[in-house]
């Protein structure tokens, strides 16, 4: 009966374009090209860092909004209303997301990078770590979720209304999780900051999607913005990415060169913490007999982060330069394969979990 | 069945003109990722040669042909205006390269 299903299923990387299999690599590459930018031409940085209005640095800012904007513009917030199909994947994901996950990430980066790696990290970085893996542990994945449930055959109506709750959640409650945890850590940050980077990176962009999504809608008919219009702004989301890397890591350049073994403290407590969460809502999904194509792509969706907005916080909040920013491009460079690990078990344990009522046939995925 | 409509989907569709499209919506991911989301919009589709059309009881379903035989199921959600069609069982599937 496993090996039916197995063989129902895509092969782990089948469907994943070549930019997101191989994101590690080019997160990677990024890394260098940033340290070697900021090492052999500092003027570029330097240049860029002057552009700056009330605080906030207009280059940055932009190439924020070039990676956030394209997932808020496909935010369908008439989802929201299907929150009464599947009640126990949404139970078990909101909770592990939003009442779980954050404290979890805040616990296990606290006693790794406070107590464990104390004789390893300076104080005061590793305070600045806590801080990135808080603002991780506070973003869940909105987005990329869309593939991992493919990858797990997972229930596109569930997925579909579990990443527009999560959108609506966070506008919310990112900005006090973030707050409080920060305040128990003695990382003093004021409340005005993180709420301009609240309204800067969560709430102009997503108004700003709601309002293109909306309009171009009206104008030009929804599959013309699905298949058209998205297919152009997609792209953009990486390419922000990408360079926003290059510009942090021309001024972190220092720190890494100084201290490359720090990239591996901070990826530990990352790599436990998405481990513990996956297993925690997947187990919770079993106890709870919840069919596998709702309870894998629900554990997927905890365990990864929206690690765009926790870069975007984190430079907001602690700047391009801070050991916070380096943290939460740590959560970037171990995704794809951790997710993928996780992929790999959910499909290898499909057989331990009912089957949902209404099952896709097996032909129409060959 | 190539499609199931439940009975409420059906008299709703009837007073919006009897016409569904179930097509694949893509979705991007947060770093260049996607996949195609089933979706059901009480609407005739825009290129209707592309889909599969079927007559059940009344109701006009265009289809993606892709999706036909999926043993999908048609229903509708909300409440007052805000009531809206939604396409259960169906799975993630690879976006069109």
């Amino acid at each position: 009966m496993a090996d039916d299903s197995l063989s129902q299923t895509p092969t782990t990387t089948e469907g994943m374009g070549l930019f997101e299999r191989f994101l590690s690599v080019w997160v990677a590459l990024a890394i260098i090209a940033g340290v070697l930018l900021g090492q052999f031409a500092p003027a570029v940085p330097e240049t860029l860092s002057r552009f700056e209005y009330a605080q906030v640095s207009i280059p940055v800012a932009i190439l924020i909004w070039a990676m956030i904007f394209p997932m808020m513009a496909q935010i369908d917030f008439s989802a929201v209303l299907g929150v009464r199909r599947q009640p126990k994947g949404l139970i078990i994901t909101t909770s592990v997301n939003w009442l779980i996950k954050p404290f979890t990430m805040f616990a296990i980066a606290w006693f790794f990078l406070m107590v464990l790696f104390q004789p390893l990290i300076p104080e005061e970085l590793a305070s600045q770590y806590l801080a990135g893996a808080i603002l991780l542990g506070a973003a869940p994945c909105t987005a990329m979720v869309f593939v991992w449930s493919y990858l797990t055959r997972g229930d596109a109506a569930y997925t579909l209304v579990q990443v527009a709750l999560n959108d609506l959640i966070m506008l919310f409650a990112f900005a006090p999780i973030v707050v409080f945890l920060l305040g128990v850590s003695n990382i003093q940050v004021p409340w005005d900051t993180v709420a301009l980077s609240v309204v800067l990176y969560i709430v102009i962009p997503l108004a700003a999607g709601y309002l293109t999504r909306r309009s171009l809608i009206a104008r030009h008919g929804i599959e013309w913005y699905d298949n058209v219009f998205m297919k152009k702004v997609g792209p953009v989301t990486p390419i922000g990415l990408i360079i926003t890397l290059v510009l942090l890591f021309a001024f972190q350049g220092d720190v890494i060169i100084a201290n490359p073994l720090h990239i591996v403290l901070i990826a530990i407590p990352l790599i436990i913490q998405t481990f513990l969460i996956f297993f925690l809502a997947y187990g919770w999904a079993k106890a709870w007999k919840v069919p596998h194509n709702v309870a894998a792509p629900g554990a997927m969706i905890g365990a990864s982060n929206f690690f765009e907005l926790a870069v975007a916080a984190a430079i907001a909040l602690f700047g391009l330069q801070s050991g916070a920013a380096l943290a939460t491009v740590v959560g970037v460079l171990v995704e794809v394969p951790l997710m993928l690990a996780l992929v790999r078990i959910a499909n290898r344990t499909r057989h331990h979990f009912p089957e949902a009522e209404t099952q896709p046939a097996a032909e129409a995925r060959d | 069945m190539a499609i199931e409509v439940s009975d409420r989907a059906r008299e709703w569709l009837k007073n919006k003109g009897g016409v569904a499209t179930v097509r694949l919506s893509p979705r991007h991911g947060c770093c260049g990722g996607g996949a195609d989301i089933a979706v059901a919009e009480a609407r005739a589709p825009e290129a209707p040669e592309r889909y599969t059309r079927l007559d059940l009881d009344g109701v006009a379903v265009h289809i993606d042909p892709t999706l036909v035989d999926q043993g999908l199921r048609l229903d509708v959600e909300g409440f007052l205006g805000l009531r809206h069609l939604f396409v259960e069982g169906a799975s993630p599937t690879r976006p069109k390269e």
